[in-house]
């Protein structure tokens, strides 16, 4: 029988081989029943939900407390998901305050009460007009850096203002935190969280890092040098007159001088393996310096405490109060240079997923039209992907790239291809006893 | 050509006999027919209609808001059976000890005390109130980081967004009816919040007059909380939960691919 034939009577209106010609099909699948497929699987989801929820009634049943007394003004603070409000309600006595006319006789009271309705409220307008800003098609997390680093942003700027709702327990349990530093932790913190998302979004979309790690590591080095600047003379160190060389000079022994300048130059590290290093080498440049840095802070910590215990109370005090820049800044750091820098071919998966078997990569692939596989229906990129192959299309592409040149979805099949055969290849010279080429 | 064992060719005699007497009928093929007919049968999504390699991981990410409805379906019936019991009447009175209470706060004594299983009837309509609010979040959150709410969905997030402000109407005004300690804090905080509106000053007075019904929290806030809380929301969280189901079922689910 002609390989053509055969072609259309086993893939016709399979995936990637739509129907050429010939009557309209008939053999119209419409899905899986909703009974009792369909509701035995939700079925299974309300049982397990009214399992928990019935258990968490009987094992934490909640207790009604005192009756709501007008003599009394009770500590409390509401419900979790109401816990951004009211940390938005108490930060809000930083914005000034006064009265204001309101053009028809009266005054407005501008208080804390009233920042704290305008900063709840701010929050809802991106959430009305999300849908007609945001109007491309991309919908995967992965392929949006500038959607999902805003979720993370606000992700971490709800965590954050909820922990502000509780800083008179955080402050009373932890006393080194000060209010400042929680107040900030609202706007640092999430900046932070969004950059480093955005840095590993791109990256997992096998965009080059380098300017923008430059450029944030750059920032980072800056902004630390700057708090340790200010640590040493600016801050309330300073307060009690020693100039800041003589502190810096003969402050070697002072626990502060000495994690400042552990944090100093891990950043520097950092800052330097992004602009000067080659990737790999960089990579374990930067391990190795955390585990240093890391394992040398806890011992020297453990070493102050025995013989200065004043002065390193006092260095975890004064590291604290400046916590948003010196512990926010080396941990972003450090995030930001793994995310920016690792090598995402777990996610070449992910990224072909998006194939809906358009089959244009098949009509233009030149292998099919010269390998008796491929005229009898094999799709090179569609049975790889589908791992459906013996190996052999794997090893027959030229790797042209024809087919990425036509994909509707831009997908680099020949990127994915390449990276299988290394991936084998590798496998092989290990298995040979070479040494392995990762 | 083997000769069928003599066990078998028994059992056809036997079966045979009565099967051509009582002929059987596939009443579990028949059954089974009948449910999966085209008419009853879930539509292929479009995962499954081109055969996308889906990740599966994402899937579970899909079923938050059904979970937010199961959370609301118990929410009604226990909030029912709660409803038998809860005097609205948030009027300070004192005690012959000295100490206050509140009708409210005494039908919620006498609901965890005295009424049976009335502490576990509470507490499922407390727990699946958290329930509801932390699936609604999740949902939210799902539905904006894979993009969901793009053409055509951009009604049905609209619809969502208000339901989230309605949840968290249901959860405030909710915990405020115990008449505890916790709840006359949180009218406070409503009640301050609510007269600092942005605007004229007769605006703020106004909205709190409207909302809690007094401009200090003496206790008549409970009856207006009480009253949104068993009426006006559910009505319109009601209406709106099932358009926006139903435009679910209309435009399809957003699926992860």
């Amino acid at each position: 029988m002609e390989p053509q034939v055969v072609k259309q009577g086993v893939f016709e209106g399979k995936p990637g081989f739509p129907r050429e010609y010939g009557p309209e099909r008939t053999d119209y699948q419409p899905g899986v029943p909703f009974w009792p497929h369909e509701v035995y699987r939700d079925l299974v989801i309300i049982f397990i939900l009214t399992a928990i929820i019935f258990f968490l009634a009987a094992a934490y049943t909640p207790i009604v407390g005192p009756s709501a007394n007008p003599a009394i003004q009770p500590y409390s603070v509401p419900d979790w998901y109401l816990l951004f409000s009211w940390g938005l309600l108490k930060i809000a006595d930083i914005f000034p305050t006064g009265k204001i006319p309101d053009g028809i006789g009266g005054t407005i009271t501008v208080d804390a009460a009233f920042w704290g309705d305008i900063l709840t409220a701010v929050p809802v307008i991106p959430l009305f007009i999300l849908p007609f800003i945001d109007r491309g098609r991309e919908t995967r997390p992965a392929k949006a850096p500038v959607r999902t680093a805003g979720g993370m942003y606000g992700l971490a700027l709800i965590f954050f203002s909820s922990l502000y709702a509780a800083n008179d327990r955080i402050i009373a349990s932890w006393p080194f935190f000060v209010d400042d530093t929680l107040k900030w932790a609202i706007l640092i913190p999430p900046i932070l969280v969004g950059l480093a998302t955005y840095i590993g979004i791109r990256r997992l979309g096998f965009r080059d890092m380098y300017w923008w790690l430059v450029v944030t590591m750059g920032a980072a080095f800056t902004l630390t040098v700057v708090s340790v600047l200010w640590s040493f003379g600016l801050g309330p160190w300073g307060a009690d007159g020693i100039d800041p060389v003589t502190r810096l000079l003969g402050g070697w022994s002072s626990p502060l001088a000495f994690f400042l300048l552990l944090i100093l130059v891990y950043m520097g590290v950092l800052f330097f393996a992004t602009v000067a290093l080659r990737e790999k080498k960089a990579k374990e440049v930067v391990a190795v310096a955390t585990v240093i840095g890391f394992f040398g802070a806890a011992a020297a910590m453990k070493y102050f405490a025995s013989v200065n215990y004043a002065g390193s109370y006092y260095a975890l005090q004064q590291i604290t109060f400046n916590a948003n820049f010196l512990v926010a800044l080396p941990v972003f750091g450090l995030i930001a240079f793994y995310l920016g820098t690792r090598t995402p071919y777990s996610t070449y998966e992910y990224l072909l997923n998006e194939c809906y078997q358009c089959g244009k990569c098949h009509t233009v692939c030149p292998v099919t039209k010269v390998e008796d596989d491929a005229l009898g229906g094999l799709n090179l990129v569609y049975n790889t992907f589908k791992k459906q192959h013996d190996g052999v299309p794997l090893w027959t592409c030229l790797a042209c790239d024809a087919c990425s040149a036509v994909c509707p979805l831009d997908i680099k099949y020949s990127d994915y291809i390449l990276e299988e055969r290394s991936k084998v290849s590798a496998q092989r010279t290990a298995a040979d006893g070479g040494r392995y080429l990762h | 050509m083997a000769r069928e064992s003599l066990i078998g060719r028994m059992n056809r005699k036997v079966f045979g006999y009565l099967a051509s007497r009582f002929p059987p009928t596939p009443w579990a093929d028949l059954t089974r027919r009948t449910v999966e007919t085209v008419q009853r049968q879930v539509p292929r999504s479009h995962a499954e209609k081109y055969e996308l390699k889906t990740i599966w991981y994402w899937y579970p990410l899909y079923c938050l808001g059904g979970i937010a409805f199961v959370a609301f379906i118990i929410l009604t019936i226990t909030g029912i059976l709660l409803g038998f019991y809860y005097i609205p009447d948030g009027t300070i009175q004192f005690t012959r000890g000295g100490g206050v209470t509140s009708a409210a706060y005494n039908s919620m004594n006498f609901i965890m005390n005295d009424v049976p299983f009335g502490f576990m009837i509470r507490g499922l309509h407390h727990w699946s109130a958290h329930v509801m609010i932390a699936a609604v979040f999740l949902h939210m959150m799902r539905v904006y980081f894979t993009g969901t709410y793009k053409k055509p969905r951009e009604l049905n997030w609209l619809l969502g967004v208000v339901l989230l402000f309605v949840t968290l109407g249901f959860g405030y005004t909710g915990y405020v009816l115990p008449a505890n300690d916790l709840s006359r804090a949180a009218a406070t905080i409503g009640i301050n919040m609510t007269k600092a509106s942005p605007g004229p000053v007769f605006l703020g007075q106004f909205l709190t007059q409207l909302v809690f019904g007094e401009t200090d929290p003496t206790g008549f806030y409970i009856i207006r909380m009480y009253w949104l809380h068993v009426f006006i929301l559910p009505l319109v969280g009601t209406l709106l939960m099932i358009l926006h189901m139903a435009l679910v079922w209309i435009q399809g689910v957003g699926e992860p691919h």
